[in-house]
């Protein structure tokens, strides 16, 4: 394990995707939870639907016409109920419960909108809204403010964008999918000979220490025989959690390693496992395990890149 | 590995593009012209098809494609950059500059209060009686100032009523859709009622023109298509009923709210009234002048008195204007010009009667489906008054009556009735977040019905009257 850490908790930035309060209150709650207990900052996005080139114009007419009648754009209506939630789920952020939402109060920049807050050095929360396609739009965001970890629901379209969102989002990227935040889950960490093993086990060791959540890391080979490259990431990910004072169990398993991954996991899991390392070509048409790994399960996946 | 990541998810954004750029490719340099098609008309159509690619998929922004349209007439040796110029600009392209500079300065007057005082007035607080309202004045005003004006105008005063009518849209979704489709639909088919309805109808006014086919007047556009817009307007009122059945049948409470919101206006002001008065003046010279002066000459004139009075701002005006479709419409427009004049037009009016010929026999009906459900399908893929810029110099040809196919043309070309994204109306409701793709599909089928049997109808029964 190298000494100086791969992750420096006091600079970590989350960024939380919105979509609707029907559909995205279990992911601004792990959002708001993961944020208070790093205290890292957290941006919530909303991205909405571009409408097509020939009508944006009257769309936008319309818009600053609706402004006159105090109807706000339904995106900034998602990031007023996001905020007012984030105020419910940290009742002790005084920060956070001085701020008021005020839809006059944006600012376009950089092809997005932001809501500007009063007090951002504090409250250390933005609302930002976009509009266009997801990924291209999440990307965009993710490079600008240069966030450590993209938080998205699991939506029925995951299947479809699980390629997208692994291969081409720029950050770790948690997919939160039946989560459930009052649980206590069991942390599932998968630990192989790829560079990304080093930083999941931090990420693993982080969340463990502040949740509380027990630890198990899981090797799986293809053959019977573990290489010294599979053995010397479970000792190093031993090593890391014991030095930390975090009991692990871990489990050394034979086949294909998606299936088992998939298998072992059950759904009371959070799996963390680290991004892919093959040629991006490669991972277009062949998959890689994350992205099959996340494919086929419906449990909360931390990808950590 | 990074660069490799990038490239990729560039392909992934750019992939029509590319797959455009690959077909012009193959096209021109591997597949010789059809037999009775000159190379330059090949490679009009070849532009075109490409053209038809990117608006669809949108991998560009539009001024590039309208860009990429003018300087591959020049490349692939169709005209000379003088004559491309030249036909890139004319009275078309000015009414639909025009006319979207005198949305933002219409819009901008705040008279959608006046007007929500005016319908309540009219319509008391039944909702059916109010939808019926929505669907009707929607309809007579955006026949004269534009489809896009009126659904912006309209969209608060409908929104302020689903507000006062629940808290939570969500539970008011059939009243919801009912008042929000009644503007867009009611916008939508109002549009084909005068020339100045939409770009579409002078597009198609300035296609008959260009390809000698004579002009018509404002009036004669009113005398053969007015009478589907009026007989549309109470079948489209039972179909949004029928269709989204709202929840509740008095809306007594919301009208009320609705009406103290719009009272704080107090009485129309002098600056509202010059507004007012400057439309009325632009819409007589529509009605009186533009055979002699064009009408887009002018709805630039009507700018020019709303920046002179001081009733807008240019920089407001600047702001809101969409350039790109503009550059878009004349770039449309000038290959338009370039299929006819190279025959690009006449060979595939010829093929489609050639190939349909052998299963509808009549001519006069082959031509009118053509007529009809290409235009009709295409504007709900594009928009509205790109369908007519491209579909209108092949159904000129068809052989029929250029000017009863061009009303027929410009007409089904407002039948995007099931998509969000064919009329400038529909994106506008859409975009409130509270309708449905599938909800366009289910009142679409019924408002499509009604339209083609109304516009039989009419070509039947009506034209004939008038000839």
């Amino acid at each position: 394990m190298k000494t100086r850490p791969l992750i420096n908790p006091k600079t970590l930035k989350f960024l939380t995707a919105v979509s609707s309060a029907e559909y995205s209150l279990q992911t601004l709650k792990m959002g708001s939870l993961i944020r208070s207990v790093f205290d890292a900052s957290l941006g919530v996005v909303y991205v909405g639907e571009k409408a097509s080139e020939f009508h944006g114009s009257s769309v936008n007419l319309t818009r600053h016409n609706l402004d006159s009648w105090n109807i706000i754009h339904p995106g900034l209506e998602v990031l007023k109920w996001a905020l007012k939630e984030l105020k419910k789920l940290n009742p002790d952020n005084q920060a956070l419960a001085r701020v008021s939402f005020n839809a006059d109060h944006v600012f376009e920049e950089d092809g997005r909108v932001r809501v500007v807050l009063p007090d951002e050095l504090s409250t250390r929360v933005e609302l930002i809204l976009r509009e266009g396609e997801l990924i291209h739009q999440l990307r965009k965001e993710i490079q600008l403010e240069a966030y450590d970890l993209a938080i998205i629901g699991g939506s029925q379209n995951k299947r479809r964008l699980a390629h997208s969102i692994i291969q081409y989002l720029p950050s770790s990227i948690l997919v939160l999918q039946k989560f459930n935040p009052r649980k206590k889950y069991s942390l599932l960490l998968l630990v192989d000979d790829s560079p990304a093993t080093a930083k999941s086990v931090e990420w693993g060791a982080l969340i463990a220490e502040k949740l509380g959540w027990p630890v198990k890391t899981l090797t799986v080979s293809k053959t019977k025989r573990f290489g010294l490259g599979y053995q010397g990431a479970a000792d190093m990910a031993q090593a890391y959690f014991e030095a930390k004072g975090i009991t692990i169990e871990q489990f050394f398993l034979t086949g294909d390693p998606v299936e088992t991954f998939v298998k072992f996991a059950g759904d009371d899991h959070f799996v963390i496992m680290g991004a892919s390392t093959l040629n991006p070509l490669k991972q277009l048409f062949l998959g890689s395990k994350p992205i099959r790994t996340l494919e086929r399960t419906d449990i909360p996946i931390l990808i950590v890149r | 590995m990074q660069v490799y990541i990038d490239i990729l998810f560039w392909i992934r954004q750019k992939k029509w593009l590319l797959v455009a750029v690959a077909y012009g490719l193959i096209m021109h340099f591997q597949v010789s012209p059809p037999e009775g098609l000159s190379p330059q008309a090949y490679d009009a159509l070849i532009i075109i098809s490409m053209a038809l690619i990117l608006i669809i998929a949108e991998p560009l922004p539009l001024p590039a494609i309208a860009m990429f349209m003018l300087f591959m007439q020049v490349v692939l040796g169709i005209d000379t950059a003088n004559h491309v110029a030249s036909s890139f600009m004319n009275d078309a392209v000015f009414f639909i500059m025009g006319s979207l500079m005198l949305a933002v300065a219409i819009v901008s007057q705040g008279l959608d209060k006046r007007l929500a005082l005016g319908i309540i007035k009219l319509t008391g607080h039944k909702t059916w009686r109010i939808i019926a309202g929505f669907t009707a004045i929607s309809a007579l005003l955006s026949s004269f100032i534009g489809e896009h004006t009126v659904a912006a105008m309209m969209m608060p005063v409908g929104l302020t009523l689903v507000r006062y009518a629940h808290k939570d849209p969500q539970k008011v979704r059939g009243l919801t859709a009912a008042l929000l489709f009644s503007i867009a639909y009611g916008a939508t088919l109002g549009s084909i009622g005068t020339p100045s309805g939409g770009g579409r109808n002078v597009i198609m006014m300035n296609y008959w023109s260009e390809f000698g086919a004579g002009s018509v007047s404002y009036l004669h556009w009113m005398k053969y298509v007015y009478p589907m817009v009026l007989f549309e307007i109470p079948f489209t009122v039972l179909i949004l009923l029928w269709t989204f059945k709202p929840e509740q049948s008095n809306l007594d409470s919301a009208v009320r709210k609705l009406v103290i919101d719009v009272a704080h206006a107090g009485r129309i002001k002098g600056r509202e009234l010059l507004a007012i008065m400057l439309f009325i003046l632009i819409f007589l010279s529509w009605v009186f002048l533009s055979e002699r002066i064009g009408l887009g000459i002018i709805a630039l004139l009507g700018v020019f008195l709303y920046l002179a009075f001081g009733l807008v701002e240019w920089n407001e005006l600047n702001r809101k204007t969409n350039w790109g479709v503009i550059l878009l419409f004349g770039a449309a427009i000038s290959m338009g010009i370039q299929m006819n004049e190279t025959g690009a037009a006449a060979w595939v009016a010829q093929v489609i009667s050639h190939n349909l010929g052998k299963i509808i026999e009549n001519p006069a009906l082959l031509q009118g489906s053509v007529s009809i459900f290409l235009t009709g399908f295409m504007s709900n893929l594009l928009s509205s008054s790109a369908t007519v810029a491209i579909v209108g110099p092949i159904v000129l040809d068809l052989g029929a009556d250029k000017i009863l196919i061009g009303y027929s043309t410009a007409i089904a070309s407002a039948f995007g009735y099931f998509t969000a994204v064919a009329a400038p109306a529909c994106t506008i409701i859409y975009s409130s977040g509270l309708v449905r793709s599938q909800d366009f599909l289910r009142a679409g089928w019924k408002m499509g019905v009604l339209s083609v049997v109304s516009l039989l109808g009419l070509a039947l029964l009506w034209w004939p009257v008038l000839r």
